[in-house]
């Protein structure tokens, strides 16, 4: 026996535990579940082959195509709002401020909590009574509300005849013009005075957020009167009603629900952007710096090219991950209101678990799984032109 | 290396004889401090096992039946083994080969349990044993059967009824009269129960619900089944087809749908999102804000453990006006044998000693009445349950219905339950109804909303209906390979 073959064996030996585990818990279920995809398998009679039955019942399945909807629109809205906020938080946390560590420690943790712990905390926090969510948009709408009526007619908004109070406006408006006319003024002239100058562009941006803030609270009111009068205090996982409820597909208040406890997981996101980040060699800022680019040039020029595999990678991740949700929905809202929240992955549990079909849930779930692999090609493909790899 | 593979290889060697010398605990061990009275005839007995869903204070009935039995003979020794997830945890020791020797399951799970073969026959073991089905109310019985056999048996029934608060009615009295409504006596038609709910209301300054007289969507256990209160069914056995969509039941949805705009969707579901869990003193009957309710026999029970003192009456639930009644949703747990088990004659004296004098034990202790026609002439003596007599009233009448004997049930219940959910949130122009009250109000509400009703449980009526037959397709398909194979 050679010395290499020797090697080769003793390497196998050592992965065989590994090699047996995965053809046995893994392997083997993963053929014999693409077989019973093309059975009636109720679990406690033999499987019997029916063909391709179960995927031609599938595209006629309502509830299959109701939970493909949810899963979709989940998606669709998670992903990108999951990738975003990661990458902002991976930013913030780039920055040199006092008692990082902690941040990135804090923003980290809620990752570490096990799941059904999550879900029920955020059950409380949905609470549309007692919940600390609603507690605090009561608050915050009580006071848009009464800022926002100064200026514009709110609660009148459906029969009021003039939207815009005219003569108060003028103070919003005012202020508004003027930062817009002088802005470029302070910044040329007032340099004498770097305190002045701060203290005037402060109350300018001030302004400027709080006219646009203003307007678009009140545009929302007269836009979406039912959507603004339900935020005082939104019945969140009891309501299966569209947000924005002008829009049929859009994902309902009790997605919304998910999707905003998913935001509160995005730590593990933003961490490996932080690996990457801070792989990101400072010689090509210090050059940025010599050439005067602002902040939002170094970010679109360098950083974001730069860390742009790691944004493939979690998008790849998150596609998967989303298109997987089971255990939130499962323990919040189980599938409700009116299936709003049954994704893919729950009907698939119901089928095999709770209605016995598992030939069907088989079908269901290698449905998915082709819906995954081909959303994960796509990226792949899609990628190619935008994903810097400095290797190459 | 060499240290690593030494190592490795004591390291795999404690594993092996870990598993090879690791005595397991068995269920014959016996426990000094639990099996001391059985000390003497310890070895000679059988011990079998019987897996129960139950735990508090169901499971100290449950094992108090046990005892009684283990007490009575000294040949068999019942394990009563507490199992969560009883009816999956059953079904895959089943396929496993390893059952318990009994098992006590969900009513819905008799119908797939005995499709799949799993659990064994029960007439001839009756016949044998003399233990006659005539002695049963006929729908706890029929809970257990499948394809005309009896596959399992009722042990802890349950009905329904109308809990209210006395003390609500009796603080509105004059406001009761005033509407022609009698304070000292529940209402007994559905029409009658609207009544008397929109006097009970109370609201505070800014609209919000305080008291809400009657939700039908409290505690919503049995959304799905308002239509039977209307005359309506689920199935027709006859023609063996569903029927979500009959009159009946679509004019309980109507009805229901008449809550939610009278009082408001959202306002509801602002209110309701305040109530506590089942078993808690914020109960929403329990604490007072809702003056009436659907509940099941076991209601008594937690009312008295949370608020011992409280003012409580208990009728049957009206019907509509036209329906005859008393009726009233009728379900029960059951016991069965699984098939495959090591001794089924033993197992069986047991599940015959659970249906002679054990019934009496279980049922007394979790505060329910009795499956059968006739209870023993002490049973109601000192029963804790005061309101016993209106459930037995109730479960004894012919009208009371139970669930569908579906294999899609579960599937129908979800899509029912999607259905109602649906026709809750659905939006209703505000402006159509704005200044309408009482019957125009109804009637504006009922014709708005109609042909959405009957779209969406005609959608039920169609997917189910394709489920059920497809199951049908199958089944006999598999029977006719079965049949060729032999």
């Amino acid at each position: 026996m050679g010395a290499d073959l020797r090697k080769s064996l003793k390497g196998y030996a050592f992965i065989l535990p590994w090699l047996i585990a995965l053809f046995v818990f893994v392997g083997y279920p993963f053929f014999a579940g693409l077989y019973f995809s093309f059975c009636d398998f109720p679990p406690m009679k033999d499987p019997m082959f029916v063909g391709l039955e179960n995927y031609t019942n599938l595209c006629t399945d309502p509830v299959f195509r109701r939970s493909l909807g949810v899963t979709v629109i989940y998606a669709s809205v998670a992903i990108p709002l999951g990738v975003f906020f990661a990458l902002c938080l991976a930013l913030l946390l780039n920055t040199r401020i006092r008692g990082l560590s902690f941040y990135r420690v804090v923003f980290y943790l809620p990752h570490l909590i096990p799941t059904v712990v999550v879900a029920l905390l955020w059950l409380w926090i949905f609470n549309p009574r007692y919940g600390l969510l609603n507690l605090v948009l009561r608050l915050v709408t009580t006071v848009a509300d009464a800022w926002t009526n100064v200026f514009f007619d709110l609660p009148a908004a459906l029969v009021a005849e003039s939207f815009v109070r005219p003569s108060v406006t003028l103070l919003l408006a005012g202020p508004l013009i003027a930062f817009l006319a002088f802005g470029p003024w302070l910044r040329m002239t007032l340099a004498e005075s770097p305190r002045w100058r701060l203290f005037l562009r402060i109350c300018g941006v001030i302004t400027l957020t709080l006219s646009i803030v203003t307007t678009l609270y009140a545009t929302l009111h007269r836009l979406l009167p039912v959507d603004m009068q339900k935020l005082h205090s939104p019945g969140w996982l009891s309501d299966g009603n569209p947000l924005p409820s002008c829009v049929p597909f859009a994902p309902s208040w009790a997605l919304w629900g998910i999707v905003i406890m998913g935001m509160w997981g995005v730590g593990q996101m933003a961490v490996i952007y932080l690996a990457k980040l801070q792989d990101v060699p400072t010689e090509l800022y210090e050059a940025a710096d010599i050439d005067g680019a602002s902040w939002w040039s170094k970010t679109r020029h360098i950083t974001i090219p730069l860390i742009s595999p790691v944004i493939l990678f979690n998008v790849v991740m998150a596609i998967i991950g989303t298109f997987q949700v089971f255990a939130e929905p499962y323990i919040m809202t189980g599938g409700g209101p009116e299936d709003k929240t049954r994704f893919v992955a729950m009907f698939v549990y119901d089928q095999a678990f709770r209605y016995q079909n598992v030939g069907y849930a088989s079908a269901i779930a290698w449905m998915l799984f082709l819906l995954i692999v081909g959303l994960t090609l796509l990226a792949f493909r899609i990628s190619r032109k935008h994903v810097y790899y400095a290797g190459r | 290396m060499r240290r690593v593979h030494i190592g490795l290889v004591c390291l795999i060697a404690l594993v092996v004889c870990v598993g090879v010398f690791e005595r397991p605990p068995k269920l014959a061990d016996y426990d000094p401090e639990r099996h001391a009275e059985f000390a003497d005839t310890w070895n000679d007995r059988l011990h079998l096992a019987y897996w129960e869903k139950w735990g508090s204070f169901e499971r100290d009935a449950c094992q108090a039946m046990v005892d009684d039995f283990n007490r009575g003979q000294d040949a068999l020794f019942v394990h009563y083994v507490n199992t969560s997830q009883v009816d999956r945890k059953s079904m895959l020791a089943i396929m496993g080969g390893c059952p318990p020797d009994v098992v006590g399951l969900w009513a819905n799970n008799v119908q797939p349990f005995a499709s799949a073969d799993a659990l064994m026959p029960l007439d001839e073991l009756m016949a044998e044993s003399g233990l006659s089905p005539d002695r049963y109310t006929p729908q706890y019985l029929d809970i257990g059967r499948y394809n005309g056999r009896i596959y399992a048996l009722p042990t802890t029934p349950a009905s329904v009824a109308l809990f209210y608060n006395m003390d609500h009615f009796a603080a509105k009295a004059d406001q009761l009269r005033s509407a022609g409504l009698d304070p000292d006596r529940p209402p007994t038609t559905i029409e009658e129960l609207d009544r008397y709910a929109d006097v009970l209301n109370e609201f505070n300054d800014d609209g919000s619900a305080q008291i809400m007289g009657f939700l039908p969507t409290e505690p919503g256990w049995w959304n799905a089944m308002w239509g039977y209160y209307f005359g309506g069914t689920l199935y027709d056995e006859e023609s063996g087809q569903v029927t979500p969509d009959a009159p009946a039941n679509l004019r309980a949805v109507a009805w229901v749908k008449r809550y939610a705009e009278k009082y408001g969707r959202d306002k509801l579901l602002q209110f309701r999102s305040g109530f506590g869990t089942f078993d808690s003193p914020n109960n929403a009957f329990i604490e007072g804000k809702v003056s009436m309710e659907i509940q099941g026999v076991w209601f008594p029970n937690f009312i008295r453990r949370h608020r011992p003192h409280m003012n409580f009456g208990v009728a049957p639930f009206p019907c509509a006006e036209g329906v005859p009644g008393p009726r009233s949703y009728l379900d029960a747990d059951v016991i069965a044998i699984p098939r495959g088990c090591k001794h089924p004659k033993e197992a069986w004296e047991f599940v015959l000693h659970t249906q002679r004098g054990g019934l009496a034990i279980l049922s007394r202790l979790q505060g329910k009445h009795m499956p059968v026609r006739q209870p023993p002439p002490l049973f109601r003596q000192g029963h804790p349950n005061l309101e016993l007599d209106v459930f037995e009233q109730v479960a004894a009448s012919p009208h009371s219905f139970i669930r569908p004997q579906l294999p899609v049930w579960q599937e129908y219940n979800d899509q029912l339950s999607r259905a109602f959910d649906h026709i809750w949130n659905y939006p209703l122009p505000a402006d159509a109804l704005a200044g309408l009250s009482g019957p125009a109000l109804d009637a504006k509400i009922d014709g708005l909303c109609r042909e959405e009703i009957e779209t969406t449980y005609a959608d039920v009526r169609e997917t189910i209906q394709r489920k059920l037959d497809l199951y049908r397709e199958y089944t006999a398909r598999r029977e006719a390979k079965e049949h060729h194979g032999r």
